[in-house]
């Protein structure tokens, strides 16, 4: 049973920061409650007000802003993504990645702004996300900021948002031309066991740049700096990665993995390495397609 | 679906694949389960459940809230002096809410009654308990270990249990129950084998998910008590509550409505005497509704450890099979001294072995209680006995498939001495399932095959009655005790009583699980429904036949001659229906015949068991050696059912069997920390089967009439689970060379199997 | 007094003035108040389906669903697809193929076909078991619901059982 709350439905953003103010501590933003509701029913949670952002026309929607990047409102629900002609044409990746969340019913009422703030480790899009440079938009008492989505994730469950901050926006750089992005996981009950998430842009014939994020490995979802560096260089041949895949893959294994019931932190630092190949490939897939 | 068919063409609807009686009521919503029922002046029950795996507790204190408004009673055992707190129908061990010890995490410690769920609640945060925490084990091992600390002190009554009379050898307090299968010389057994395999395996603690939570509704009235349950044996419960509240038989009602799944887990008693306290102390009607994550502390299956060895002869054929299996049963012994009873039997195969010494001792942990769950001790000894079949058929150099053939009883033979004669032709059934696997063709590089057997000592006791109306109008009623939790027997046991009295289906109409109204039967589980029910309605269908041709002599014929005839009888030449029979007995326009139908152990049903419930399974999987993720391509199930009364629903019984088998080869374990922790006690984490992990299906149904059931049939609905994992086990073996010995085959577990068949392989990475 | 908030929960076609607190759940509501005990809660925690409602055509599941956010919504429950006592083609189906056996999961599973065949009345075997992945069945395999649903869309499927879910 849900302890009982008050529910507000502000109109505007601002009056939605202002009813926050008026609420003070007590107070959580709620859009899809697919995660918040949960906690709160299994008691892990109390608020004296929800403030239902559902209605607000700022964090709907979703489209491609003047720089060429694409924009997803924060109450965006997943199977909106999914369903996006504009995110299918400009980020396949994230179609894929949203299909395959949760199931159906969580997909429809869930919410992108509300999973990244819940920031449950095993997150699908924030891993994604991650590689792929976006940063998200936030609004608060203090006015408007952006943050970088790498750095947004500071422990599980705890993001770099303040309580009175919105998040409004996720905004997804456009892809440069030879850029790949995509996402695999290993996936055994309800949420990954471990994924990673590789955007990586080729020239020529060598890959010039390469970004690797892993997700439901450590306690957040983290870039590997390693794991790119040692892709960065490699031929655009995806049979001739083996050397630096491997280098890749022993970054992977360096990482402080968290076992739990999907596996040991030795085997998920193992699927790690596995991902990494696949997810290469498909990025560099499509990063040769683009090229 | 495959039906292979070699008896006699029963009459119609038998062999017919009826539409299910209680499909419209299911499809339209319309299907009322206990979960959806109310009664006038109705209370809600929550309870309040002991965060220690094990503690003695020192005090209770419900003040705050009692004085919360809307709370009704706040009951713990001290409320009940007037009670007989401990039940359990063969080890009366169990209180019906903690007395002064909690031996698990989520054991039932305060009941608090409110007029609403949300107020009930909200006073489990108002009372305070103070525990004083006790030593844990959670494993057999642990539980056996000298100084280990011990669950119970108190000697419990055994009660007279058919089933399992063996006196409890306790070589150590933890010990619940005991049981051994022993014949032949087993030494020599072994001494003159030329090859012994031997091995360790482990089977998950698992849960059966029904999916609707176990759920009570009690309600005293005229000096009785009506409960209305979740549960699959509605006159076990009202044995245990009438002795929980001293109370004749006559005075307790247990009714049962549609029930969300069953599956074994809400066989006998469970939450059903805790709520007919809670509703005795708040003087009113009581529901207490448990939530998932409360069922799966409620009861759970057996998880074991087996140490087994079989020797052979080198032409394969079985010379002696030992075996010590330890149950984990958790904190009571629920419905444990069976499953292990059984499990010592099944654990011995469908196979002609010499010599057996198999002891299975099922042990006390500070873990939720073990009772019944589908295939009931088969699966743990299964998936070792069948590991080690394929294994020496490994060794020795012989097909798998033929060194099974060579072991497998013949038709009327007899497992062990004064067993039931085999009633199935299981060579038959194993090359039924060869030719759905293509046997005879290599797999594809990277895929295996296996066929798994077994055979289960099943349809518990043959205690069962039934009452057949024929009414004034010719239509029947039919009374019996058997439940519908979805296997489908208000549809099948329809079938057999239209057959028996001539009628067409929607002549006949069944009044199912309520002690009060429907005639006795011991329990619905052990796949008896269809086999022993099946019988009581055909004697009762007998009965009132004979009856009615005896009114019709004396009514229609002036005591001359009535031919027997279709749905009646002739009496020169012209046909009277059984209406008019009736009517014309008792010279007006009503009445009715009360046919009877008694089943005991007599007759057809002096041996034991009353049939063999076959399982032959065959799968082929290929292995991802990358994640070791196993992909089951193709699962065979051969159906040997004597004969199939509704096709259709042997089917879903053998399919939906062999799924939860998988989901147990494959993800199902309830994980609990040394500490007493459950790790994954809810649905998120609980994995079971989902749709895209199901496998291309072939189900075959053997009918060769040879069941002592109706028309030859015999019970089916377990058999499928129980050799799946050993089939999966067996074909990851042939595709990969690795041999599990612990189910469930998780990724990791078969990545790790993977890295010891490979030392150095990839520098894990 | 907690706070209140009055509603218009329409319900399979049908307005109902109700008075709710706002963490109340859909399933609570709809379940005690309105009598719809259709919809069933088992796991709880959104995994099983078994509370499956449509709102707006859109599956959810009603246990983790706040009944005031349905106000200005539709909202359909496994009732409201009977039609005058006749059975819908997917009632029919199920029972055809005796795609349930308990019958907890129906209601919750119809509804999720009927999401799923609304939004795409022709589908594969595949794009069904997609469509159902989200809602568990303990009793059946899922082999008849699977055929049940194809049967529904007019894609009758000759092999019938033996093609299990892929």
């Amino acid at each position: 049973m849900i302890p009982p709350f008050a529910l507000a439905r502000p109109a505007s953003v601002s009056e939605a920061i202002a009813t926050f103010a008026d609420a003070g501590q007590d107070a959580a933003w709620y859009a899809g409650g697919t995660e918040l509701l949960q906690v709160m029913k299994m008691g892990l949670a109390r608020f004296g007000t929800l403030i239902d952002l559902k209605g607000l026309p700022e964090l709907r929607g979703i489209a491609v802003d003047a720089s060429g990047a694409l924009v997803i409102g924060g109450a965006v629900t997943h199977r909106e993504i999914e369903r996006s002609s504009i995110v299918g044409r400009e980020l396949p990746g994230l179609v894929g990645l949203e299909a395959h969340v949760a199931n159906v019913r969580v997909r429809n009422q869930g919410t992108i702004g509300g999973n990244l703030c819940f920031a449950e480790p095993h997150s699908d899009p924030a891993t994604f996300l991650l590689a792929c440079d976006a940063h998200v938009e936030l609004w608060g008492a203090g006015g408007a900021r952006e943050l970088p989505i790498d750095g947004f994730f500071l422990e599980p469950f705890v993001t770099a948002r303040t309580p009175d901050e919105i998040l409004l926006a996720i905004v997804i750089p456009k892809a440069a031309a030879g850029e790949g992005r995509a996402y695999e996981k290993a996936k055994f009950r309800e949420r990954p066991a471990v994924s990673v998430a590789v955007r990586l842009r080729v020239a020529g014939d060598a890959i010039v740049e390469a970004v690797v994020a892993v997700g439901s490995m450590t306690d957040i979802p983290v870039r590997v700096p390693e794991a790119g560096t040692a892709l960065a260089g490699a031929p655009a041949d995806p049979s001739a990665l083996g050397a630096p895949l491997a280098a890749g893959a022993e970054a992977m294994a360096e990482l402080d993995a968290v076992g739990d019931l999907d596996g040991s932190a030795d085997f998920k630092r193992h699927l790690a390495g596995v991902l990494l190949r696949s997810a290469t490939r498909a990025a560099l897939s499509e990063a040769i397609a683009r090229a | 679906m495959r039906r292979v068919t070699t008896r006699a063409t029963p009459p119609s609807p038998i062999g017919e694949s009826v539409p299910r009686r209680d499909g419209i009521a299911k499809v339209t919503g319309a299907a009322r389960f206990t979960s959806d029922l109310s009664v006038p002046g109705m209370a809600w029950a929550k309870i309040l459940r002991s965060p220690y795996p094990h503690a003695r507790i020192s005090s209770i204190d419900t003040a705050a809230a009692l004085a919360l408004p809307g709370v009704i009673a706040a009951v713990s055992a001290a409320d009940l002096a007037d009670v007989e707190l401990y039940y359990g129908h063969a080890l009366a061990d169990h209180p019906l809410i903690a007395h002064g010890v909690v031996r698990y995490g989520g054991e039932p410690v305060v009941g608090i009654v409110a007029e609403d769920p949300a107020t009930a609640e909200e006073a489990l945060a108002l009372v305070s308990v103070e525990y004083d925490p006790l030593p844990v084990v959670t494993t057999v091992e642990a539980a056996l270990a000298p100084g280990a600390p011990i669950l119970h002190e108190r000697e419990a009554e055994q009660r007279p249990q058919r089933g399992f009379e063996e006196a409890i050898e306790r070589d150590h307090p933890n010990v619940c129950s005991s049981s051994t299968q022993r014949w032949g010389d087993i030494d020599a057994a072994f001494a003159g084998a030329d090859l012994v395999v031997e091995g360790d395996f482990r089977y998950p603690i698992s849960y059966a998910y029904a999916m609707e939570p176990y759920t009570a509704i009690a309600h005293w009235s005229d000096g009785g008590l009506t409960v209305w349950s979740s549960c699959q044996h509605p006159f076990m419960v009202r044995d245990d509550l009438a002795r929980c509240f001293h109370l004749p038989l006559s005075a307790v009602r247990v009714i049962v409505p549609y029930v969300g799944g069953g599956y074994g887990s809400k066989s006998y008693t469970k939450i059903e005497p805790l709520t007919a306290a809670l509703a005795l102390r708040a003087d009113r009607p009581v529901k207490l509704a448990l939530s998932i994550e409360e069922s799966i502390l409620t009861t759970r299956g057996d998880g074991a450890v087996v140490h087994i060895a079989s020797a052979f002869d080198g032409d394969g054929r079985l010379r002696g099979r030992r075996a010590e299996i330890l149950l984990n049963t958790g904190a009571y012994a629920e419905n444990s001294p069976l499953v292990g009873r059984k499990a010592a039997n099944r654990i011995c195969g469908p196979y002609r072995i010499p010599a057996v010494d198999v002891t299975c001792r099922a042990i006390y942990t500070n873990t939720s209680p073990a009772s019944s769950f589908r295939g009931f001790g088969a699966p743990q000894g299964i998936f070792a006995g069948e590991s080690q079949m394929d294994e020496a058929a490994e060794r020795l150099g012989i097909d798998p498939l033929e060194i099974r053939r060579r072991n497998v009883v013949r038709p009327g033979e007899a497992l062990w001495s004064k067993a039931r004669g085999m009633d199935a032709d299981l060579d038959a059934d194993l090359l039924l399932a060869a030719d759905a696997l293509a046997w005879d063709t290599p797999a594809r590089p990277g895929r295996g095959r296996a066929i798994c057997i077994s055979a289960s000592d099943a349809g518990s006791e043959p205690v069962t009655t039934s009452l057949l109306r024929v009414h004034a109008d010719g239509s029947v009623t039919v009374t019996v005790g058997s439940t519908e939790i979805g296997q489908g027997s208000s549809t099948v046991l329809a079938q057999i009583a239209a057959a028996e009295m001539d009628l067409p289906l929607d002549r006949v109409h069944l009044l199912q699980s309520d002690t009060t109204a429907a005639s006795y039967d011991r329990s619905t589980g052990a796949s008896r429904t269809t086999t022993l029910v099946g019988l009581a309605i055909q004697a009762a269908a007998r009965d009132a036949r004979s009856q009615l041709l005896e009114w019709a002599r004396d009514a229609l014929a002036g005591g001359g001659t009535v031919e027997p005839a279709k749905g009646g009888v002739l009496v020169a030449g012209v046909h009277h229906d059984w209406g008019a029979i009736v009517r014309a007995w008792f010279a007006g326009a009503g009445g009715e015949v009360v046919g009877r139908g008694y089943l005991r152990r007599a007759g057809s049903m002096t041996a034991m068991p009353p049939f063999w419930e076959i399982g032959c399974v065959g799968a082929e999987v290929s292995v991802d050696e990358e994640t070791g993720q196993i992909r089951v391509e193709r699962l065979v199930t051969v159906g040997d059912v004597g004969c199939a009364i509704n096709p259709q629903l042997v089917e879903s019984q053998d399919v939906g069997a062999a799924i939860m088998g998988l989901g147990i080869a494959l993800s199902e374990e309830l994980v609990y920390t040394p500490e007493g922790s459950l790790l994954n006690g809810n649905l998120v984490e609980y994995r079971v089967p989902r749709a895209s992990d199901i496998p291309p299906f072939t189900a075959i149904l053997a009918e060769r009439g040879d069941g002592v059931g109706v028309y030859g049939a015999k019970g089916g609905g377990e058999g499928a689970l129980n050799p799946v994992a050993a089939a999966v086990a067996n074909a990851v073996r042939r595709a990969t060379g690795i041999r599990l010995h612990e189910a469930p085959f998780t990724p990791e577990r078969v990545w790790r199997a993977l890295r010891e068949r490979d030392p150095g392989r990839e520098g894990d990475g | 007094m907690r706070e209140t908030v009055e509603l218009s929960l329409v319900v399979n076609g049908r307005a109902h003035p109700i008075r709710v607190e706002p963490r109340e759940t859909l399933a609570d509501v709809l379940r005690e108040r309105l009598g719809l005990t259709g919809l069933k809660i088992s796991c709880d925690v959104q995994v099983c389906g078994a509370c499956t409602v449509l709102v707006d055509g859109l599956a959810i599941s009603a246990c983790t669903y706040l009944a005031a956010d349905a106000e200005g919504h539709e909202v359909t429950t496994v009732e409201g697809l009977a039609r005058a006592g006749q059975l819908s083609p997917l009632q029919q189906s199920f029972i055809d193929a005796a795609a349930f056996q308990c019958g907890f999961c129906t209601p919750g599973m119809r509804m999720a076909a009927t999401a799923l065949l609304a939004e795409n009345p022709a589908p594969t075997r595949a794009q069904v078991v997609a469509g159902i992945e989200g809602n568990i069945c303990r009793c059946t395999g899922y082999v008849p619901i699977i055929d049940a649903i194809l049967e529904a869309a007019g894609a009758v499927d000759a092999a019938g059982v033996s093609e299990g879910a892929r």
